[in-house]
């Protein structure tokens, strides 16, 4: 779900458990708008969203660390703290917010404590309780808050897209300034 | 994966035709990518029907979410 729209997380009034691989997904480029938003609205609600810590998180940053992918870890790190959970909390119930394509028809296996929502239905519920305007809307917002986003990670991430830009503003400048001169 | 295919398979998941987890297994590395992908092309992501595998645990959702707002108010 997008950084703008976070809140609506949080209005069920349940709490939110975030596993640390989908954080590191979501913010692993530091400086894109996204990513501070996404810090600063967990720091901001500390007494209901936690990052919980896992062993496919340690992977990750071992991963990450030697350069190498870290596709998929977002979604195993949330079965292994699901599985935590169910083992531990022998009464409590869990909510698994789920991406929509997938949940239409990948089959999830879960407890019969677990209920499984889509980011789709959670915002057609929000709609139908009167909390947003439409869920159209919140979509769209995403696609675009996405796309700035990636524009921003592809120019961090790419350290020979900085150079060849640097390397050609410092080739043309003393073109024109010779043209200035001219 | 060319400009092409990436547009091409983030048309065809914005239409329902293919996963989240194809476009994963196909290129896209994080979902920020595909709402990127998704929003350089104009398109939203796409909502789910109410079928397939998880129809249950889903109606389970949607009334756990409904209750707990309702209560809220």
């Amino acid at each position: 779900m997008l950084a703008g729209a976070l809140d609506s997380l949080l209005r069920p009034g349940l709490p939110v458990r975030i596993p640390d691989a989908v954080y590191v997904e979501a913010t692993r480029v530091h400086d894109a708008p996204g990513a501070e938003q996404i810090v600063e609205w967990i720091n901001a609600h500390l007494d209901h969203v936690q990052i919980v810590p896992t062993d496919i998180g340690i992977d990750q940053q071992r991963r990450i660390e030697e350069g190498r992918a870290i596709r998929g870890l977002g979604e195993l790190a949330a079965v292994e703290v699901l599985e935590r959970f169910l083992r531990t909390e022998s009464t409590a119930e869990a909510l698994l917010l789920f991406e929509d394509s997938d949940i239409e028809k990948r089959r999830a296996i879960v407890d019969e404590r677990v209920s499984l929502i889509s980011t789709g239905d959670f915002l057609r519920e929000l709609e139908a309780a009167g909390l947003i305007q439409s869920a159209d809307y919140v979509l769209d917002q995403a696609a675009v808050q996405g796309r700035n986003v990636e524009r921003q990670r592809r120019a961090a991430e790419d350290p020979a897209m900085r150079q060849r830009l640097r390397e050609q503003l410092a080739s043309t400048r003393p073109t024109v300034s010779g043209q200035d001169g001219a | 994966m060319t400009d092409r295919e990436r547009f091409q398979l983030i048309q065809q998941y914005a239409a329902g035709q293919i996963t989240w987890h194809e476009l994963r297994e196909r290129g896209f590395s994080d979902y920020v990518e595909v709402l990127g992908a998704l929003g350089e092309a104009g398109l939203r992501p796409p909502v789910a029907r109410m079928d397939g595998p998880n129809v249950e645990a889903r109606r389970r959702g949607r009334a756990l979410v409904r209750e707990a707002l309702r209560e809220r108010r």
